[in-house]
């Protein structure tokens, strides 16, 4: 609550709240001036029988209207140089902390409808408290000085339960806050169900499961329901302040007439009181009510929820060594996701050369894409090293280019989407790293490099090839392909793969024998132990290597190649 | 507006509108009683009759407050499972043609924001009834406080009436620009470890932002088409206070009205001006009208149909007759025996994924039909087909609190023995709390999710459809499921779309693709002879 409140302090800025302040006076005035006039147009004027003096008490008070008025569009106006910047600010800080959530590999479930949904309520409720926090000053300050001008003693009898009314509504903001508290959180569960369930629509329509699915989303949309019900009691209180400190000051006052008319106030004067009543003070508690009970209290909480969901670890800045060579190496590499965790990789000792190519196999789950995000620098090693030419992995982001399974193509053209780890490179680049991979066809089918990708529309193995034009185009001489031919077609697969040979050091994190056989040397993780060496040696060291290409090798003496 | 209202909880609806028109009477009559207590200050009646009608106020505005968010809690949730059930129901490709953030963006907030629309034309026509009330009661004080105070109110109308239209297309454009952000948010999520491999999360983060300015400017424009109408309204209003007030000093100076009914004329002048507040509800209107179209948009794309037929006792033929879709097969003629394992090979592109669609019935052939034992699909039950057909996919996403519920996805299927036959039965015992482990903290590979997703589409009665769901699967691990697929013991049809010659070697006959068409039906062995086909395998 109070890092939200803060924040929403910080991002005041200074010059257009200053004249968002300075607009807001002129609407003091109708607060100050409407009861007094009434009153003095009513006992000097009407009353008095001199009906010119009303009427120019009357026209103060049209004056003192339009002065208000004018201030208050003023103020929607610069409203807008508070809140657009505030939700800038707001949109930038979840797209960077879900961003870094992301790549540091933490949890960013959420983050879409923390964008959409809960930024807006930010927006509204900040924009909603700045104008009702802000009006609620000057008309209270209006309508006391109006009442003191009026007719003083009448204070005694209108503040304090006024007063009571506004101590209630404060003290129930914690409870406000815990209720909407609990809804945010509702809306949150709701928005991850909905998104993994509509993700996997096509699979439910073919598990014919979509009524199961549906109300799942169901029960969730029913329990954030049940926390929007449950937030409606928080109103209820909030009615009930607003009637002691709207319509208490009213029956005092009325109660108190025969005592005020008995001191010498007039019934003018008691008339410009409940005006100052009715008109000045219980709206403003109303808007206040309505500003802090719902608004306020959305926004703290929502934005709160929203700031705490964007923390991310500092990202890591890394010394970034530029140019170097590509040769792999680790020493007692270990590695384990959790301290209590066997480890996934245990004392790891390889050399790789510069321009080989090294492929690394083994069963799912065994810790192959574990050694290929320690050797691109993702993932900390537990113990022992590994460096690319001799630089600690994490510093020589220039020399590697990771291309992983699960393929990142974004919205935007072809050429970008290629060009992503080489924004310089020219057409002629672009193009030798498009035939190269063998994407010619793919890049011709959507409309050539200038034509706008939809990833949407794009097949799994669309958006391998394109992920793989674009590492082939990457500068980094070392690339390491974590299956990330898994969606082509073998001959697909073995052009791609040859292209990376050529172009530098490669390590295959294989799913087909074939990546193995085209390899230079094999690494076989197996749990236990790894085995590294030539395709002979290990297929004379590793039974699971002979396994697997016992595999392949059976299929081949089906149908012997020609 | 009509399908934001739920069936259930719809009497609250009228209520709510009877305590709006409640409030109003409070709201009519208190002006008027105030003034006679100003009259007659210490009649003790008249203060207990106005203390009355306060207490009455406050007690109807509870119940407004308890009844509306009932209604728009459940108008709320209504509405999100019958947009979240009409999705489901859409031929796949219709889904995701919106985009899984975009969507997300119209469950959770577009249907919020029209579930409003209801209570707000309530609350809309309540606000009106007031300044409309107040002018009888005017006029029963004085004639001409009322026509004063019709001048005044006139000018509001005529200032509002232009609002609504350039507020909602203020908002949807600023709506649109916001789904644009979340689509790109979305897909930057997506390929967090390119991009965290990269370093380029600055970059994707600019990326991301591009629209922000658009998305700046659309917003200040909500604001700007608030305040021209803000100020005008707030000029309208004391303009007709003032009127109504010098119009009622005027006749007290003449003693046709007393101190008191200035006072109630003032504060029926002031309800009048309340008007104003309308805009606020407007406002709240044209938002829930701009998300009540994107929440038709969705609901107005056409689902699935199915027939009411059921399946004939028949061992799983699978026939398809001229299918063409559209620029990816063309004419395609098959027929599958029942209980036959078919492959289907092809190069990448050559139409494999939209064969196995067909004939799982996840899209329907533009020309064609498709037959499972001699019924076209689309005549099926939805039941009856996807209790027949199962397809597992080359990326499946599973959906389900745990491991257990992935499998079986609300279906009385045996979970055990699913996984078992996809090999992930392993995997599975070894997680913290074996199937009971909640899915989001059971790590897997994309082979692991594949054979999740077998796993999930291996209870078919009739026909299992595998569109290439091993590619990521290690080879041993296929071996096992490959042995598990030949000699499945159900008897049931097999397609398996697949890139390896060992998969196609172990079936009865492979379809080859070629290019949209159908090339050759045959045994691997007498197809490998072939060079075109052994280079679909890379060999």
């Amino acid at each position: 609550m109070r890092r939200a409140l803060l924040y929403g302090l910080r991002s005041l800025r200074a010059g257009p709240l200053a004249r968002f302040l300075l607009w807001s006076a002129p609407e003091a005035l109708p607060a100050a001036v409407a009861g007094l006039a009434i009153a003095r147009a009513v006992d000097d004027g009407f009353l008095a029988g001199r009906p010119g003096v009303g009427m120019l008490w009357l026209a103060a008070l049209l004056a003192a209207s339009g002065a208000g008025a004018f201030g208050a569009a003023q103020v929607y106006r610069r409203l807008g140089d508070l809140t657009e910047p505030f939700r800038d600010g707001l949109v930038r800080v979840v797209v960077d902390g879900a961003l870094r959530r992301a790549t540091a590999g933490l949890d960013h479930e959420g983050a879409l409808a923390r964008l959409t949904h809960q930024a807006e309520i930010a927006r509204d409720s900040y924009a909603g408290l700045l104008v009702l926090v802000r009006s609620f000053a000057v008309t209270t300050v209006g309508a006391v000085l109006g009442l003191a001008s009026v007719a003083a003693p009448v204070l005694a009898w209108v503040l304090p339960p006024f007063l009571l009314g506004l101590a209630g509504l404060l003290l129930s903001l914690g409870f406000a806050a815990r209720r909407q508290y609990a809804y945010v959180r509702g809306d949150e569960r709701l928005s991850a169900v909905a998104a993994s369930t509509l993700a996997a629509a096509r699979d439910l329509t073919a598990t014919g499961a979509r009524g199961w699915a549906a109300e799942r989303v169901g029960e969730a949309a029913d329990a954030q329901a049940r926390a929007e019900k449950a937030l409606a009691w928080v109103t209820a209180l909030r009615v009930l302040c607003l009637a002691i400190g709207g319509a208490g000051p009213l029956l005092a006052l009325l109660a108190a007439g025969p005592w005020l008319l008995a001191r010498g106030v007039g019934t003018g004067a008691i008339m410009g009181g409940l005006t100052y009543v009715l008109m000045g003070l219980r709206p403003a508690l109303g808007a206040l009510a309505q500003g802090l009970g719902a608004g306020g209290l959305r926004f703290a909480v929502t934005l709160g929820r929203l700031l705490d969901a964007a923390d991310a670890p500092p990202a890591d800045p890394p010394q970034v060594v530029a140019g170097g060579g590509s040769a792999v190496s680790t020493r007692g590499l270990t590695f384990a996701y959790g301290p209590h965790a066997a480890p996934v990789l245990r004392g790891l000792d390889l050399d790789l050369r510069e321009g080989e190519r090294l492929a690394v196999v083994g069963p799912s789950g065994i810790g192959k894409s574990t050694l290929a995000g320690l050797v691109c620098g993702l993932l900390t090693p537990g113990a022992g090293t590994v460096t690319i030419d001799g630089v600690d992995a994490r510093e020589a982001r220039g020399q590697r280019v990771l291309i992983p399974q699960e393929a990142h193509v974004f919205t935007g053209t072809l050429a970008e989407n290629i060009a992503y780890h080489h924004p310089g490179a020219t057409a002629a680049q672009l193009d030798a790293s498009i035939d190269a991979v063998g994407a010619r066809d793919l890049v011709e089918r959507l409309g050539g490099p200038s034509a706008v990708l939809s990833p949407a529309e794009l097949s799994a193995g669309e958006r391998q090839l394109i992920a793989l034009a674009r590492a082939h185009l990457s500068p980094a001489p070392l690339a390491v392909l974590d299956e990330a031919c898994c969606h082509l077609d073998p001959a697909a697969e073995e052009r791609a793969e040859g292209a990376f040979a050529e172009r530098g050091t490669l390590i295959v994190i294989a799913h087909r024998a074939g990546s193995a056989l085209r390899a230079d040397r094999v690494l076989v993780l197996d749990g236990e132990e790894a085995v590294l060496g030539a395709r002979d040696e290990v297929i004379a060291r590793s039974p699971l290597f002979r396994d697997l290409l016992g595999h392949w090798e059976h299929d081949a003496q089906i149908h012997p190649a020609s | 507006m009509r399908e934001a209202i739920p069936r259930r909880g719809r009497w609250r609806l009228p209520v709510i509108g009877l305590c709006a028109l409640a409030g109003t009477g409070v709201s009519l009559a208190l002006p008027a009683v105030l003034g006679r207590v100003v009259d007659a200050l210490g009649d003790r009646s008249l203060l207990f009759l106005a203390a009355l009608l306060i207490a009455g106020g406050v007690a109807v505005d509870l119940l407004d407050v308890y009844l509306s968010a009932g209604f728009l809690a459940d108008a709320t949730a209504s509405l999100r499972r019958g947009i979240v059930s009409h999705l489901l129901a859409l031929p796949p490709s219709g889904t995701a043609r919106f985009g899984t953030g975009d969507l997300v963006a119209r469950v959770s907030g577009n249907a919020a924001e029209a579930a409003g629309a209801a209570p707000q034309i309530v609350g809309l026509i309540a606000s009106a009834v007031p300044p409309l009330g107040s002018l009888v009661l005017l006029a029963l004080i004085d004639v001409w406080l009322a026509a004063a105070f019709l001048v005044g109110v006139t000018a509001i109308v005529l200032v509002l009436r232009t609002y609504t239209r350039r507020t909602t297309e203020a908002v949807a454009g600023y709506q649109r620009v916001q789904g644009e952000i979340a689509g790109l948010l979305a897909e930057s999520l997506t390929g967090a470890r390119t991009i965290a491999a990269a370093g380029t999360a600055d970059r994707e983060r600019e990326r991301v932002l591009g629209p922000l300015p658009e998305l700046h400017r659309h917003g200040r424009l909500t604001w700007r088409v608030l305040s021209a109408t803000g100020a005008k309204a707030a000029v309208a209003g004391p303009l007709a206070l003032v009127a109504v007030l010098a119009v009622a000093g005027w006749a007290l100076s003449r003693h046709r009205i007393t101190p008191g009914e200035l006072f109630a004329a003032a504060q029926y002048a002031a309800q009048g001006a309340g008007l104003g507040g309308l805009t606020g509800l407007l406002g709240g209107l044209a938002r829930a009208r701009a998300a009540t179209g994107r929440v038709r948009e969705v609901l107005d794309a056409p689902a699935f149909e199915h027939g009411d037929a059921v399946l004939p006792a028949a061992p799983g033929r699978l026939e398809l007759r001229g299918a063409t879709v559209t620029g990816v097969l063309t004419d395609v003629d098959l027929d599958l025996p029942g209980g036959s394992l078919t492959a289907v090979a092809g190069r990448s592109g050559s139409g494999k994924s939209t064969l196995a669609a067909l004939c799982a019935r996840l899209r329907d052939p533009d020309e064609g039909a498709v037959l499972l034992d001699g019924v076209p699909l689309p005549e099926l039950t939805e039941d009856a087909l996807r209790a027949a057909i199962g397809c597992a996919f080359e990326r499946p996403v599973p959906v389900g609190a745990t491991v257990a519920e992935a499998i079986a996805c609300g279906r009385g299927i045996d979970v055990t023995a699913a996984a078992r036959a996809a090999d992930v039965h392993d995997w599975a015992t070894r997680l913290p709390e074996r199937y009971d482990t909640p899915l989001d903290e059971a790590p897997r590979s994309g082979g692991e999710t594949q054979r999740l997703g077998l796993a999930r589409a291996w209870p078919a009665g009739r026909l299992l459809v595998l569109d290439d769901a091993m590619s990521s699967v290690d080879t041993v691990t296929e071996l096992r499921i490959g042995r598990a697929l030949t000699r499945d013991h159900g008897g049931r049809t097999r397609l398996v779309v697949t890139h390896r010659a060992q998969t196609a070697a172990r079936a009865d006959r492979v379809v080859w693709l070629d290019d949209g068409r159908v090339r050759a039906v045959a045994p691997h062995a007498e197809l490998w002879a072939e060079a075109d086909y052994r280079a679909v395998f890379g060999s």
